[in-house]
Parts: C-alpha cells; structure tokens; sequence
C-alpha cells in the first residue's frame, strides 16, 4: 500500500471516530434520514426496468419519498436470488436454498409488476415496448435490467452442459453453483489440471473468478490432492483484478499457493467432450490447454436491448458493450434527464456488485426526487464497490474501493489486505441481511 | 452513523430470520419470569456472572466452527475483537435467558 492510500485510510479513521458516538444517538432517534425528508407530492409515472437488488431498492425507496407516485416494475423474473452467495454455493459452502427467494415477497406495496421483458427502450418517446408487445409510457425511466452473459462468444460453450466433463462457471444461476460444486467435489478427490478462465470484459462481480480459483485450490488442499495437481488462471487482461493494490496482493499469495498466471490469454473455444480449451493472445495465436476442471467465466455486455437502444454509449470505452450511458458521479443518463441507471448496467468505472447498489441507489432515488422537483441532481456517487475476497474456506479480505481504485474501508479499523475471520463472516453471515436491509430501500 | 444504522438492520434481519424460533424463546421466558416474579430480585449474582463468562467462552471457541472456520484463521486483532464482541453478546444473552431460574428467595430458616 503506498503512502497516499496510507494517508487516505488514516483520514478515513479519524472521521470515523470524531462522527460515531455522536451517530450513534441520532440512529436511534430517528429511523431513517428519509423517513424524516417532506414526500413530495406527484402523479409521474415511474418505470423500472428490471427487479433485481438496483430496482427493488430504487423502487423502496421511491415508494418513501413520494406521495402518489406511479410505479411500475417490469421483469419477467419471479425467483429472486441472492447472486453474491453463488460462490458459496459454488464451493459446497452454502446450500443453494440460502439464494433463492421469491421477487412477490419484496415488491413494495402499490408498485404494478408487469411480468415480462423489456424488449425495445424508445427513450425520445418515454416509452418501452415489452416482449409481449405492449407499449408501456413514462415519465421517467430506472433502468436496473443487469447483465448479459454471452456464451456466444466461447465456441462450443453449452451451459447446459455445467457439472458434466469438469465443466464449471458460477455465473449464470443456481442451478449452474450447484453444478460447480457438484464437479469440483468430484475433481477434488483425484486432482488434475484445473484451468481458471477471466474475460476482457467489464464484469459483475470481478473478484468471484478470484474467490473460486482460492477456493478450489483450497478444496484440493483439504481433500490432500493438491500434490498431483496444477491450477492455473488464464486471464485475458494484462491483471487479474483491476485494482492494482489488490491485483499485486492476489498474485503474491498465488505464488505462495502455487498457482500459476496466463496473461493476455482469451477463452476462445472450448472442446466440452475432449476436455480442451483454446485460448488466443492479443496476436492471434491459439493455444489448446488440456483440462480435467475448467471454471468458465462468460464475457459480459449490456442486453440487447439496451445495446440496440438509443440509451446505449455510442462511443468511449463502454460503447463495445453496449453498457448505459449515464453520468458516472449522478447516474443520470447523459443525454435523458429523465433516466437514471442502476447496478451492473451502468457504464461507468467499475462497480458490478451488490455492495455498488448499497450505495447508489439512495442517490439515484434521490436525483430522481430532485429531477421531479426541478432541482439539479446535488449527490456525487464515488464508485464505491466491496468485494469480500475469500483466500480459503474460513478466511477473507474485505476490500472496498472506489472509481478510481483507492482503497476505501468503511470501517477505520479493517486493514483491506489483511485475510482473516472477519471478512469471512462478514461473507458467510453478515452480508445477506445487509442485502435484504437494502434490497427494502433501508439501508 | 451509516456503518452504525447498517449494524442494526443486520441485526433486525437477522432476528427477522429467526423469528419463530426467537418468539418461542421469549414466550417461554416471559413465562419463567412471570411464573418466579417474587424471586427475581435475590438472584445470585456471582451465578450469574458465571453463566456469562461460561457462555462467551463456549461462544469463543464454537462460534468460528460454526461458521465453517477455525481459531486459526485470525488474522489480526479485528478478528479477535469481532469473535469476542459476538461471543460476550452470546454470554451476556445466555445469563438474561439463565436469569429468572437462578432467582430464588433467600432461605428464612
């Protein structure tokens, strides 16, 4: 860590101390800051699009602010699972129940849940058009739809081959964690190749491809066949983590562990049957890697209909994604005043996890409620994203950074490099119900 | 004030989590306390202390298993401060549950 993340860490400590006891009474004496606030009086129509943590949230938290507000969510979506526990699950760590809940249980009172897709977004209309054909109008728009995993980008990847041939990835749902579990106990009790992949892509939860590569080798570790086997992480960046303080950190305990790095090397195809993969360098040349356990991360971009709407960058960085373009400090979307973006759709500088909605998502329903009244969007977002990177089974670090990669921990205390209990209880207990806290637009 | 309001909605959710089996809990405990309501002003209070003392240092070494860790993975002193904060919570709820069947009234004899 270098001086000026030192410096930055003590200020943070400082403030910390002077502000909590007198926090502490004020928490008590009122149960929220907004609760406190006047709710605006409306008759706007809000839509969001999509049901996830960064829509429900937003929708809460809408539902607080405003008086006689319209809201309406669309997602075809009824199961609501708890993504950031996928790992777990993943790992045989959790049982795949603790990620599963039903979207009916927290939709707010009053909202309208059109249970279908978003298939075409008319922003100069205020308007989306749904798979079913139904045009819905608005008066403002969240867009909160997440990802899209395209598989296609890896030939001969078929998903519904997951937990078959030491096929793996812990993307794309629960049934695919348990699928995970389910081949890497068994390639545990033999060991073999293991072959890690990471895309060049922006990705949700960057630090999960981490989480399984620490703790597969720590599943081979615990089952005592780590010495017939070799895990190897191919990264198609120049880094694992795009952090650079955490990237160095990973790496030194990789070495440490035995774990070897590919750089600058791309899943480009993989032979499910064989057991192959093929991974191609920035110059074109392919490279065919035998493998008894595979962990394939997908590359990720916005859905089509983002990608294919006027709400889409058209140029920069987030353009080849698709991702929305919303200003990175407000999450206003730069040329629709009236559309905001939440969670992993943003195209902004990092942030695709849970802990990012934790903390955009009181802004974005704020600039909302300040764009209804006239007023100027006051709040600045800084990016902030966490990510409780787990070492082995019982261990984590609990790093939290902003836009631009300084450490920022929000308690003075934590040491963000340091792996310990802590940052896996934090993992294992505490976060879910931090999830849920916001996920009803409390916290 | 935002961590301090973000550590009582995880123990509201948590609690929430828990709800039948914390309601059947303090039914029956608002039973024994009604039921030795005479008593509870003589409780033993060295007793008590014991049963807190008994109950964190259960807490301290049973909570990290089960959690799926160990005592091995304390890292540095935050871990250390958590597990005892968390156990002497335990304790000092073990002693408050305890407290109503340790009350008795002095002997008259």
């Amino acid at each position: 860590m270098n001086a000026r993340q030192d410096d930055l860490l003590d200020t943070n400590r400082r403030r910390w101390l002077m502000g909590s006891a007198a926090a502490g009474a004020a928490v008590w004496a009122a149960p929220s800051g907004q609760a406190l606030a006047a709710r605006l009086q409306t008759k706007a129509h809000v839509l969001i699009a999509g049901s996830g943590l960064g829509g429900l949230a937003v929708a809460h938290r809408l539902n607080q602010f405003l008086d006689g507000v319209r809201i309406t969510i669309i997602d075809r979506k009824e199961e609501h699972n708890y993504q950031p526990g996928y790992t777990l699950v993943a790992t045989g760590v959790w049982p795949v129940s603790k990620v599963r809940d039903r979207n009916a249980d927290f939709m707010p009172a009053g909202v309208t849940w059109i249970k279908d897709m978003v298939a075409e977004f008319d922003p100069a209309g205020n308007a989306v058009v749904t798979a079913s054909g139904v045009r819905v109008r608005y008066d403002y728009l969240v867009v909160a739809t997440g990802t899209h995993q395209d598989w296609s980008q890896i030939e001969g990847m078929d998903i519904s081959a997951l937990g078959q041939h030491g096929l793996t990835s812990v993307y794309p749902s629960p049934e695919a964690a348990v699928a995970t579990w389910t081949a890497m106990d068994a390639f545990r009790q033999k060991g073999g190749q293991a072959v890690m992949t990471l895309p060049a892509t922006p990705l949700k939860c960057a630090g999960a491809p981490l989480k399984m590569t620490f703790m597969l080798r720590d599943r081979l570790a615990q089952a005592g066949t780590l010495d017939k086997s070799k895990v190897t992480f191919y990264s198609a960046l120049g880094n694992v983590f795009g952090v650079n303080v955490v990237n160095d950190n990973v790496i030194s305990r990789w070495n440490d562990l035995g774990i070897g790095v590919e750089y600058t090397q791309r899943l480009k195809a993989i032979d499910i049957g064989r057991r192959q993969a093929t991974f191609a360098s920035p110059e074109g040349n392919a490279t065919e890697v035998p493998y008894d356990f595979i962990h394939v991360v997908p590359p990720m971009r916005a859905p089509d209909a983002i990608k294919d709407s006027d709400l889409a960058w058209k140029e920069g960085a987030f353009a080849a994604g698709g991702w929305l373009e919303v200003d990175k400090s407000t999450l206003q979307h730069r040329r629709f005043p009236n559309v905001f973006g939440i969670g992993d759709i943003n195209g902004t500088p990092r942030g695709k996890t849970a802990a990012t909605v934790k903390k955009s998502a009181p802004i974005v329903a704020q600039h909302l409620v300040d764009v209804m009244a006239g007023r100027q969007p006051g709040q600045t977002f800084d990016g902030y994203t966490s990510c409780p990177l787990i070492v082995k089974e019982g261990s984590a670090m609990l790093i939290e950074f902003d836009y631009e990669g300084r450490l920022t921990p929000s308690l003075p205390m934590v040491e963000p490099l340091q792996a310990g209990y802590f940052g896996w209880f934090m993992k294992y207990r505490l976060l879910k119900p931090a999830y849920m806290a916001v996920l009803k637009g409390r916290v | 004030m935002y961590e301090v309001w973000l550590g009582l909605n995880i123990f509201y959710e948590i609690a929430l989590s828990l709800w039948p089996a914390l309601a059947v809990l303090l039914l029956v405990w608002l039973g024994t306390v009604l039921w030795k309501r005479k008593d509870l002003k003589h409780v033993n209070a060295r007793a008590l202390l014991a049963v807190a003392v008994l109950g964190t240092s259960v807490a301290t070494i049973a909570l990290p298993s089960m959690s799926r860790s160990s005592l091995s993975d304390m890292g540095y002193w935050v871990d250390w401060a958590m597990l005892l904060a968390t156990a002497a919570g335990l304790g000092v709820a073990a002693a408050v549950l305890i407290w109503p069947l340790l009350a008795r009234a002095p002997d008259k004899t």
